[in-house]
Order: structure tokens, then C-alpha cells, then sequence
């Protein structure tokens, strides 16, 4: 039974993204190149090559994080938008922290950095988390428009207090060389990718084989069941909203020290690594393997981009409008799990309504 | 005094927008669908009407042009969350990603950063009203605005009496509140939503050529920057009345202005009051979340 299960699941993932990248390569023929060949490009560089694939699993260490920290809270029925944010939050200061403490060594110098993005991802995550389980508002309005908040915090951060003086265009002063993950090898990739392996390993163990992992399963299924059995439900969610800010904030704080090396206005890209971690996540069915599987085929879509931009003449935007498409299809076929954000909408709106019949 | 004067326009200015995707998105709210796609398609408006502006010279083709997608696209999210019973959050963050990727992708294509529509002079789109704009204090604030500024306004009083006025109004709340109920009814709930949806869509298409064509005559990515999402605080906060509704996108509005206002003397810091509706919509729903709350007798947790 588990078998045929998986097989429905399998095809309900691939079809998304082969759909996704038809349509792609209808606009690829339309700029008049060859979709296959393009597509040939896109992936041989970014899979088939040592470096190609250094840079691959170097650009999915993020991505891993962040679609483990929406994945746990997802399969809870907690929808922490906000994952963007706080990568955001948790990148910043760690460059901060990177940038202002001097005279450290390496490794206790990049710790540090990583536990100031966690705080600074948990401190953020714990807004709408203590609103949620205090004050039952909607968790998902909130974390969803605090990421364009957070945007603009930063912004007054990096342009005022923080900002380096001498650079010509809003940045924060260079990491120290202490905190900076260095390249192994002749790609991109640096310790950071183990960092997000290790943590991965951790998180496959609490959602796999821990009674936290049971637990969630249970409260996504229905909270005040499992609220009735005894699980302190309105704990969970703040350790869940907790957990899942750690990890982007962590993601922003490792993305800041072996990529970014200073925040920008642009930091973690367009559309963000928290929203990309949103369609890992999808595609991954929320579950650990699937995620790590997921981040990988994702990472090597991004990489690839660049190879398009410099063998073809098609627009590497091309990729960005796969991805998107890939989030659409992907939806249709979504309620076939149990997470059943429809339904959800409507109990969160409704008890107010029925209360007051009572 | 000027710069008092220059606020309040702006205010108007910047409130319109919003103002427009929260009239379109009430109805959804109200009917069940949380439309968060409100931004992808008020950025498709405002790409399009410049894009088709830019390439034809027409600006009624270029307006007809803009609601025209807008409205394909609501029709795109409806058939899939409506129709296909896909996850509404996840059909419409996909809208939201996909809009600006293609339009990223034919301005590569085109080898621009930003369409200018250059035989456009934005100057003419605004409307002088004959008798308001003689009025001393309030003429230079109400008056002088673009077309689809005064509509949105307009839409407040539209919007109020469509949706408690009219029998689609009703049927879209019943079919918000109990789809059971008003399918037993014989009611087509999914006809419903699907009309609620086009038409945030379509006030969504007036927002985004408001935004670019009328206002500045031109394009650059990702240029509504999170307004289709404040209009969804304004929903939630409002509960999706248009009135209290519209209201807090006003207060979106004048924050906006204040933050642009205030940049040219309070320099970074003024990015900090773009920061305030934020917190003021936290605060709002936590309140009306509590009261709630306390007048609850269930057991929850």
C-alpha cells in the first residue's frame, strides 16, 4: 500500500514540473532557441560538472534550511509566511555580528554569528507565534505582511546606523575574514553546505523518529483533539514557530557568511530564499528527504540560470517563470495531501461567528 | 504649510492603490477565498497598460488591454482553486511569482530595465474638477489627481451598496459563511466566488495602471512592492466591510505619504514610518482577536 502511495505522490510531483517546463520551453522557442538544447545547457553545467555542481550544492544549503523551517510548520497547519523575513533578520544581524566583533578566531567567531541569526530568526518568528497561541490571530496574515516590514527595518538599518560610509550604494561594512566560510575546491562551495547537512540530519530525527515529529502530525491534523489528549498544544506552536525561525535564521546567517558578505538591498535575491523555500517545501511533500531532494533540482534551476544567460541568448528570467509556474501546478494537486490549507481558512474564520450563536 | 499640503495630496495619491485592492479583495474575503494574489495581478495591470501603451500609443487600448489580462489571470486563479480545489495560498503566491518573472523576461527580451511611455505626458491625465479645485485649502488636495484616483474613491460608496444592497452581495457572504447552507439553498457558490474573484481582479487591473501608466508613464519590475499585501491587512483588519476597510488602507495611505514626505528631511529614518501600519494592523487584529476571544465560551487551546 505504501508502495502505490508513493507512486501517486511521485507522479503528482514530476507532472507539476514537466507541465512547468513545457510551457518554459514554449517561451524558449518563442525567442527562437531550442528548448531542449537550452535545457541540455542548463542542467549538464549545473549537474554534470564538478564545479557546476559545487555551485549547485553550495546555492541549496540555504534552500534546505528554509524548506525544513516551512515544512514543520506547515505539517503542524501553522503557516509561518514569514520565513523570509526572518532569514532576512537573522542574515542581517549575523553580518553585523560578523562585521563589528574583531579578534576572534574562526570557528567561534562563525558560532557566534550563527547563534545571533537564530536568535534574531526566533525573535522574529515569536511575534506572530505569541499572537498566535496567546491572542489566536491569524498567524498567516501576520508573518505574511511582517516580511515587508522586516524589509523595511532593514533598510533604515543598512542606509543609517550600520551603513559602511565609503561604499557608493546602501551596504554594511564587509565580514571579517574570521567569520567567512572559505571555498573548497574551485566552486563555490564551503562548509556551510555541512552545516545545512548536519542540521538536515537533525531535523530528519525530530520530524521522523521523535514524539515531537507524532506530535505535529497530530496538532496539523486537529488541534483541539489533540489539545483534549493532553498535548499542550499552544507550547508547540511557539516551539514550532521557534524552530522554524532558528532555521531561517540560520539559513540568512550562513547565506551572509559564505556567500553575501554584507547586507545589501538585494540580499538573498528576488524572489528570496524564504519564498523559494516555500516551493522546496511543496515540492518536497514536507518531507525531510523530499526536501533535501527537492532543494538540490532547485538549486541546480538557479545555477543553471546563469549558464543560459552565458550560451544562449534566451533571458535567464525564463527560469523564474518555471519556478512559478512550477508553484502553480504544483497547488492543484496539493489537497491530495492531508493538509488542507481550504478548510483550515474557513475554521479559522468561522469560530468567532459560531461563538457567538452559542 | 506646503509641505502639510503636499502630505494630504500625496495621501490621496498613495491611498489609491490600496484602496482599489482592498474594494476588490472584500468580496473574496467575504466570500471564502483568500485572495493573495491581489499583488501578482495589480502588477500584471501595471505592466501590461505600459507595455501596450508603449507599443501601440493607444491609451484606451492600453486601459482595455490591462483589464483584460487582469481578468484572465483572476479567471487562472479561480479555476484552480475554485474549479481544480488547489491550495488558495499556493495558486496564488504562484501568480505572484510568475507575473514578474515574465515581465522580467520580456523587458530582458525587449534589453530595457524600464518602459517608458514617452508620447505620454502624465501631466494630462489629471483631472482638474471645475468647482473643487477653487476651493482654497481642500481644491489642491482633492483636485488634480489621475481618472482612476477618483474611481477608487467612488468605489467605497459601489462597493458598500453591492455588497449589502444588492442579492450578489448577500449571496457572496452567505456563501462565505456557510457553503453548506447556501448550496442547500440551490445557490452556485462556486459562480460566486468565481465572480468575487474577477472582481478583485478587475479593481486589482485598475490599481496597477493607476500605479504605473497614469501615474509616472512607466514600468520597472516589481514596482507595486507589497501594496497587494498591505491590502490584505486593510481586509483583515477591517473584516472585510468596505467602509472600516477602505479606512485602514487611508491609514496605509497616509503612513506612505509621511514616509515619502518625511525622506527628504528625516533621511533613512523615515523608511522607519512605512513600518507603523504594520504595528497598527498587528495591534488591530490582536484586539479584535481578544475581544473575540473573551466572548468566547468554548473550549480551545
Amino acid at each position: 500500500m505504501k508502495g502505490k502511495g508513493f507512486a501517486v505522490k511521485l507522479i503528482n510531483t514530476i507532472l507539476p514540473v514537466l507541465l512547468a517546463f513545457s510551457i518554459g520551453g514554449i517561451l524558449i522557442l518563442v525567442t527562437g532557441e531550442n528548448p531542449f538544447e537550452v535545457y541540455g545547457i542548463m542542467f549538464g553545467k549545473s549537474l554534470f560538472t564538478s564545479k557546476g555542481f559545487g555551485n549547485t550544492l553550495h546555492y541549496a544549503a540555504p534552500l534546505i534550511l528554509t524548506g525544513l523551517a516551512i515544512a514543520i510548520t506547515f505539517k503542524a497547519n501553522i503557516f509561518n509566511m514569514g520565513v523570509q523575513g526572518q532569514l532576512m533578520f537573522g542574515g542581517f544581524f549575523a553580518g553585523i555580528a560578523g562585521a563589528y566583533i574583531t579578534g576572534m578566531s574562526s570557528l567561534p567567531h562563525q558560532l557566534l554569528c550563527f547563534a545571533v541569526g537564530a536568535l534574531c530568526g526566533v525573535a522574529f518568528a515569536m511575534i506572530p507565534a505569541l499572537l498566535r497561541a496567546y491572542f489566536k490571530v491569524d498567524e498567516m496574515v501576520v508573518t505574511l505582511t511582517f516580511n515587508y516590514a522586516m524589509i523595511k527595518v532593514l533598510e533604515y538599518l543598512s542606509s543609517g546606523p550600520f551603513r559602511e560610509q565609503g561604499s557608493g550604494y546602501v551596504c554594511t561594512p564587509t565580514i571579517q575574514g574570521s567569520a567567512m566560510f572559505t571555498r573548497l575546491g574551485d566552486s563555490r562551495l564551503t562548509g556551510f553546505f555541512f552545516v545545512a547537512l548536519a542540521l538536515f540530519a537533525v531535523m530528519w530525527i525530530v520530524m521522523k523518529k521523535s514524539s515531537l515529529g507524532y506530535q505535529v502530525t497530530a496538532i496539523g491534523q486537529n488541534p483541539e483533539f489533540a489539545e483534549a489528549t493532553g498535548m499542550r498544544v499552544r507550547r508547540k506552536i511557539l516551539l514550532l514557530m521557534a524552530i522554524s525561525g532558528a532555521l531561517a535564521g540560520i539559513a540568512g546567517a550562513g547565506y551572509m557568511m559564505s556567500e553575501e558578505f554584507k547586507y545589501t538591498l538585494t540580499f538573498s535575491g528576488s524572489p528570496g530564499l524564504g519564498w523559494d523555500g516555500m516551493l522546496i517545501a511543496l515540492l518536497g511533500r514536507h518531507s525531510p528527504v523530499g526536501i533535501l531532494i527537492a532543494s538540490i533540482f532547485y538549486s541546480a534551476l538557479k545555477t543553471g540560470a546563469d549558464n543560459i544567460n552565458m550560451y544562449t541568448n534566451v533571458p535567464k528570467e525564463v527560469v523564474a517563470v518555471i519556478q512559478g509556474l512550477m508553484i502553480l501546478f504544483l497547488a492543484v494537486r496539493f489537497l491530495d495531501e492531508r493538509y488542507d490549507l481550504k478548510s483550515r481558512i474557513r475554521t479559522l474564520r468561522k469560530p468567532a461567528e459560531e461563538d457567538m450563536e452559542k | 504649510m506646503r509641505m502639510l499640503n503636499s502630505i494630504l495630496y500625496d495621501s490621496v495619491y498613495h491611498s489609491a492603490p490600496i484602496l482599489l485592492c482592498v474594494l476588490g479583495g472584500i468580496f473574496a474575503y467575504k466570500a471564502n477565498v483568500l485572495n493573495i494574489a491581489l499583488e501578482g495581478i495589480m502588477l500584471a495591470g501595471a505592466f501590461v497598460s505600459v507595455l501596450v501603451g508603449y507599443f501601440t500609443g493607444n491609451l484606451l487600448l492600453a486601459y482595455l488591454a490591462a483589464i483584460m489580462v487582469c481578468l484572465l489571470l483572476g479567471l487562472l486563479f479561480s479555476a484552480m482553486s475554485v474549479s481544480l480545489k488547489g491550495n488558495v495560498i499556493v495558486v496564488g503566491l504562484a501568480i505572484n511569482m510568475v507575473v514578474p518573472a515574465i515581465a522580467a523576461f520580456i523587458m530582458q527580451y525587449m534589453g530595457v530595465a524600464t518602459i517608458n511611455v514617452s508620447w505620454l505626458s502624465v501631466a494630462d491625465l489629471k483631472w482638474n474638477i471645475p468647482l473643487i479645485q477653487d476651493i482654497p485649502v481642500l481644491g489642491p488636495i482633492l483636485s488634480g489627481h489621475p481618472p482612476i484616483t477618483y474611481i477608487s474613491f467612488l468605489f467605497i460608496a459601489v462597493m458598500s451598496v453591492l455588497m449589502y444592497k444588492t442579492r450578489f452581495g448577500v449571496h457572496a457572504r452567505v456563501v462565505g459563511e456557510n457553503e453548506d447552507a447556501a448550496l442547500s439553498l440551490g445557490l452556485k457558490t462556486n459562480r460566486y466566488k468565481y465572480i468575487a474573484i474577477l472582481l478583485g481582479a478587475f479593481c486589482c487591473a485598475l490599481a496597477g495602471v493607476n500605479l504605473s501608466l497614469e501615474r509616472m508613464g512607466l514600468y520597472t519590475n516589481n514596482m507595486t512592492a507589497g501594496r497587494g499585501f498591505i491590502a490584505i491587512a486593510a481586509i483583515y483588519c477591517g473584516r472585510g466591510d468596505p467602509v472600516s476597510s477602505s479606512l485602514y488602507a487611508i491609514i496605509f495611505g497616509i503612513a506612505r505619504a509621511l514616509a515619502v514626505n518625511m525622506g527628504l528631511f528625516a533621511g533613512p529614518t523615515a523608511a522607519l514610518i512605512d513600518v507603523i501600519p504594520y504595528v497598527v494592523m498587528a495591534v488591530v487584529l490582536t484586539v479584535v482577536s481578544a475581544v473575540k476571544r473573551k466572548n468566547s465560551m468554548t473550549r480551545g487551546f
